[in-house]
């Protein structure tokens, strides 16, 4: 559905997506997930026609976004962030509007308002103007008009931006619903929300494309399988020496807790599973023992690990 | 052209559905009123070489109502969309950004002549109402008009380019108003200065100053040159405006 060959966007003095490739097939729902100002509204931009790739190229459902942008902006609907409306106009009024902007008309168009109305449950406020909605109704005004053209392919800038939880959880029901018949591209920074409405994610950072793959995947692929928590009776820098010394462990720290035990993190490698080694160090040294808890890697951890080099290593 | 229509009808709605359609209406008949009156009582007077159209046209009233109509007809036609980010969803709907910007300005134009509208009428009903046997000339009312559009649609594609430059209506307004009255000044100024200038450069002036025009054409004169004139800068402007908003897509 979308074919992106090494799109790239220069700004004055610096890239803000930088050669990026990948595909988005159809019937998939993919999110691009990145930090503020990691290049995801540069690249949704590009794919909608909004703005002209400085290099490298593009194609929606077969058409390239530059050189065939109307016969490509047909097949997107697209809700830009935070949701420009018309604040003048009424909800009903607007989706018309937009409607005829993609070349609907009559009675077709006068049916499938109605229909995205009811899917986006804004048929309440269908005669209040814009200006007056909260911005959980405005978000869902936002997305009827991007679905009123019956487009294959949604894209959409940060879907759950400043909405509550309710209504956040609101917007990813209706997410998971129309991807079952809608190829669905979103961006969002939001690590949850990825975990809970996407096939597929695109980790993207400064411009550059960090990995891709399913959530579970990704956490797969990460360098360490998770931290490992003890709570031993014994010194601090004793017990650190002694777990620190275990084949395939990366990083230990331990400090005491209130009550004179102490508390030690051990971080492994993805491959190696330190729990019974780690028991057998406490046994020989004949600590007393409390607590032996793994905590798996999230992806959290795998996005925290690709884009913040600085601190992985 | 059915993309066109759409645009240009949503634009007309905003105008007539905001108060400022109306305020500009209500502010250009009250002030082309006052305009109106003084020419008849400089007419009962005492006798002039100039008619009541060429009066009315001409006055200090007319002018002080003339130029405020530009920067509020067009401030808010690009500025508002790119604040409101409703650029965007605009210009990734299958339209292209000039025809955004043909819809937009026809409407502008379209409202401009409706505001001039009344105006118009006062002749009509001096005649219906009073009786009196004045004649209204026709090539001088004709003539009046025609300057009238042909100025408006330049300062108005000047109050587009304003628009397009920026986010914020009101140094969209003020910028449209500076130059407008700027290009207006032109001819004021050298029409004071007249003895001093050397004619080669009068000769220009003339050629430039709308003060010129607006004295021709209220006289029922119909001068091709500013017609052409008029029309070229308007379609300058529009190109001009056509690169400002295609810029900012490029590097925004």
């Amino acid at each position: 559905m979308i074919t992106a060959e090494k799109l790239t966007k220069r700004y004055v003095g610096r890239s803000a997506v930088d050669a990026i490739s990948f595909e988005v097939e159809k019937g998939e729902v993919v999110g691009f997930l990145g930090q503020n100002g990691a290049g995801k509204t540069s690249t949704l931009r590009m794919l909608t026609g909004y703005m002209p790739p400085t290099s490298g190229s593009a194609t929606v459902a077969g058409y390239d976004v530059f050189h065939q942008s109307l016969q490509a902006r047909r097949q997107i609907g697209y809700m830009p962030e935070n949701v420009p409306l018309y604040e003048d106009m009424r909800v009903k009024e607007y989706l018309h509007f937009m409607g005829r902007l993609h070349g609907m008309g009559g009675k077709q168009l006068a049916s499938r308002t109605g229909e995205v109305m009811e899917l986006c449950r804004i048929s309440d406020v269908r005669r209040k103007m814009i200006a007056s909605l909260s911005k959980g109704y405005r978000q869902r005004v936002g997305m009827a008009a991007a679905l009123v053209h019956e487009p294959p392919l949604l894209i959409m800038d940060e879907p759950t931006n400043g909405l509550d939880p309710n209504q956040i959880r609101q917007v990813r029901s209706m997410i998971r619903s129309l991807g079952e018949e809608h190829t669905i591209l979103l961006s969002t920074h939001i690590l949850p929300e990825v975990e809970a409405v996407c096939d597929r994610v695109i980790i993207i950072d400064k411009g550059r494309i960090r990995a891709e793959g399913t959530p579970g995947d990704l956490v797969a692929t990460l360098r360490t399988a998770g931290t490992l928590f003890l709570e031993v009776e014994a010194d601090p820098q004793e017990a650190e020496c002694a777990l620190a010394r275990l084949d395939g462990v990366r990083k230990v720290n331990s400090h005491r807790l209130a009550d004179g035990w102490t508390k030690v993190e051990v971080v492994a490698e993805s491959k190696i599973d330190v729990r019974a080694a780690a028991y057998a160090v406490v046994a020989a040294a004949g600590w007393p023992l409390r607590e032996l808890v793994l905590q798996k890697a999230s992806l959290e951890d795998a996005f925290v690990e690709l884009t913040d080099i600085d601190n992985a290593a | 052209m059915r993309i066109l229509f759409i645009l240009s009808g949503k634009e007309l709605r905003a105008f007539f559905l905001s108060p400022v359609a109306y305020v500009v209406i209500a502010l250009v008949m009250v002030l082309t009123g006052f305009s109106f009156k003084a020419a008849l009582t400089i007419l009962e007077r005492s006798s002039s070489e100039w008619s009541l159209v060429l009066w009315t046209y001409t006055s200090y009233w007319f002018w002080l109502s003339y130029f405020p109509i530009f920067p509020l007809v067009t401030m808010r036609l690009f500025s508002e969309e790119r604040k409101l980010g409703t650029m965007e969803t605009l210009l990734t709907a299958p339209v292209r950004t000039w025809q955004v910007l043909a819809a937009k300005y026809t409407a502008a134009v379209f409202f401009y002549i409706i505001i001039w509208l009344p105006s118009v009428l006062y002749f009509l009903l001096f005649v219906g109402i009073t009786g009196v046997d004045v004649v209204i000339p026709r090539g001088e009312l004709a003539g009046s008009l025609l300057i009238l559009l042909l100025s408006g649609i330049f300062y108005l594609a000047v109050g587009c380019f304003a628009s397009a430059l920026t986010s914020n209506q009101i140094v969209a307004g003020v910028m449209a108003f500076t130059l407008c009255l700027m290009h207006f000044l032109l001819g004021v100024f050298s029409l004071n200065l007249a003895g001093n200038l050397p004619a080669e450069i009068m000769d220009m002036v003339t050629y430039i100053a709308p003060h010129y025009h607006f004295q021709r054409f209220t006289r029922g004169l119909i001068d091709t040159r500013p017609i052409f004139y008029y029309l070229s800068l308007a379609a300058f402007f529009l190109f001009l405006t056509h690169q400002v908003l295609e810029y900012r897509r490029w590097r925004a």
